[in-house]
């Protein structure tokens, strides 16, 4: 089996360790992602799911463990542009052109001129924004503005795409809209996501998996499965859809056993 | 949506709206001028409003068409010209420093969070020095270095201590704006492994116009105001300040000449806060409307 998008193991993050105010965010945390696969970290406020998804990043630092991200460190890959970020802010820069807006990270990784603003014209045809090129994202709508966002992290053609529950801001049709799109557009490209969410139809929808975190201290409870093949409009109103939401809900509320001691080992995917 | 295109359009009818906003202040100014005068002449007012002490608006545009001296060609309003335009181009110069160092300032305190709490104290008592008390002082120290060629005069004094005012309020704005970005827009740039300088230059600093475009308007005010002061209190050669004490002198005699220099001193404000105004238009030409200031 070729290396897989992350792999982390026995990850700890203390904030402030050894001071009167220490908090262990992530205690014991194991996870791996195939490549293609689609996982969610879902969880209640402060459970550690974003934590775990910066430390993957190399946005912070993990306290112990180790974590690869493509077969490299999270601060090789970081600099190789080897994942794309999306938040639930857009963070679209208001002076620049929507088109420019999505070559930001490619001017950061060194691309020429032409090939920079082939590639972005290209990415914003598969969000279907190409209209909108030389708008500023100020005018455009909340939807629109995460759909340039998700082209944006998806420049660099990244192995891995790593989503800070993306969609959290934007009302319940056009977030149901954005995921039949993001769908469409990771398996298009093969890409890896890890997508941290609070919402429960939102992670069974997506993922291949679904990981339930609990808090203090931030660990990993349960790994749920998904199986649902072709995931379109019909598949929200499925009884397979149904049966995950109910076993996802039900390992939030702790009541099936927990996978053991401290953290999952995950089922090696694809 | 809003259309891109006619922003500009938009633009020049707002500024010719101000225009003639600011025409029409002019003109409820020169009414109240003689307004006052009138009411000083049927009742007692708390000062005084004789011809002596508040000329005619006609006495004063009269003042301007006179003479300098007895005999002499050159009529007060070119001299208040010349030195006006004097005046501008010092306070542009100390602008320009000012506006340099305060950037600097801002950039190095955002840089490092220990430089800001270490220097944004003395950043700030720098201002609390009065500026009459510190004009001698830099005139004697000046007049002792030497450079080269370059010898610092009475003009270098003045020029910096324009700098001197117009540095704080640039270097408090800039600091502010260059923390402005998102918490967000940080985190997207860390993830592209973007270096401390490529963020600055494509987030930090762009991310401050809305900041940095009101300091700009602030500190060419204060290089304005240190200028003329300066001038003022150094008694340097050619400025409108030096006219101002030198005409407050002739009142007496014509009360008139020493109100067509405080004309000058007004003009050359609004002349600076035109010329900002213009960098401001440059420097939110790509911005939402609701953030002009």
């Amino acid at each position: 089996m070729s290396t897989l998008a992350v792999h982390a193991e026995g990850v700890w993050k203390i904030f402030n360790e050894g001071a009167a105010n220490e908090v262990t965010a992530l205690s014991d945390v194991s996870i791996d992602v195939g490549k293609g696969e689609f996982v969610s970290l879902i969880g209640p406020s402060g459970c550690g799911k974003s934590t775990l998804l910066r430390v993957i990043a190399d946005l912070i630092p993990s306290t112990r463990g180790t974590v690869a991200v493509a077969g490299m460190t999270p601060h090789e890959a970081r600099e190789k542009h080897q994942y794309g970020m999306a938040f639930q802010q857009a963070a679209l820069l208001d002076w620049r052109t929507v088109r420019r807006n999505v070559e930001l990270p490619l001017e950061l990784a060194g691309w020429d001129k032409e090939k920079r603003k082939a590639r972005a014209l290209e990415l914003l045809e598969m969000v279907q924004l190409q209209d909108f090129a030389e708008h500023r994202p100020w005018e455009l709508s909340g939807g629109m503005q995460q759909r340039v966002a998700i082209a944006r992290s998806l420049a660099t053609d990244p192995e891995i795409l790593l989503m800070d529950e993306p969609f959290g801001a934007l009302d319940e049709m056009t977030r149901e809209r954005m995921q039949n799109e993001l769908l469409r557009i990771s398996k298009a490209t093969g890409t890896s996501v890890v997508f941290v969410t609070h919402s429960i139809p939102e992670a069974v929808y997506l993922s291949n998996r679904v990981v339930v975190m609990s808090p203090r201290p931030g660990r990993i409870t349960h790994v749920v499965s998904v199986d649902l093949r072709d995931r379109n409009e019909d598949t929200r109103e499925s009884d397979a859809f149904f049966e995950s939401v109910t076993a996802v809900r039900e390992a939030l509320r702790g009541r099936v056993a927990p996978v053991g001691e401290g953290g999952a080992r995950l089922a090696e995917t694809s | 949506m809003a259309g891109a295109t006619s922003t500009t359009g938009a633009r020049l009818r707002r500024g010719a709206i101000s225009l003639g906003w600011a025409v029409a202040g002019v003109l409820v100014a020169i009414l109240l001028w003689e307004a006052v005068k009138v009411l000083g002449s049927i009742i007692t007012l708390p000062f005084e409003t004789s011809d002596q002490a508040m000329p005619h608006v006609w006495t004063i545009a009269a003042g301007a068409l006179q003479p300098e001296v007895r005999g002499s060609d050159t009529p007060v309003w070119q001299t208040v010209l010349i030195a006006a335009i004097y005046t501008l181009v010092i306070a542009f110069g100390g602008f320009l420093i000012g506006v340099s160092v305060g950037l600097l300032l801002a950039i190095v305190m955002q840089r490092f969070a220990f430089l800001e709490r270490g220097l944004l104290p003395f950043v700030i008592a720098s201002q609390t020095v009065p500026l009459i008390a510190l004009a001698p002082l830099i005139v004697g120290i000046g007049n002792r270095i030497t450079i080269g060629p370059l010898e610092w005069g009475q003009t270098q004094s003045i020029m910096f201590i324009a700098a001197y005012l117009a540095f704080f309020p640039l270097s408090v704005g800039a600091l502010r704006g260059l923390q402005a970005a998102t918490p967000t827009q940080i985190e997207l740039m860390r993830s592209y492994a973007a270096t401390p300088r490529a963020t600055l230059w494509k987030l930090r600093f762009p991310a401050s116009i809305p900041y940095l475009v009101p300091a700009l308007k602030v500190s060419a005010a204060a290089a304005v105001v240190g200028t003329v002061v300066a001038q003022i209190s150094t008694g340097g050669r050619g400025g409108i300040g030096r006219l101002i004490i030198e005409y407050s002198r002739e009142t007496t005699s014509q009360p008139a000449k020493v109100y067509v220099a405080v004309i000058g001193a007004i003009i050359v404000g609004l002349l600076a806060a035109g010329l900002v105004a213009l960098l401001d238009l440059y420097l939110t030409r790509n911005l939402p409307k609701e953030r002009l200031t």
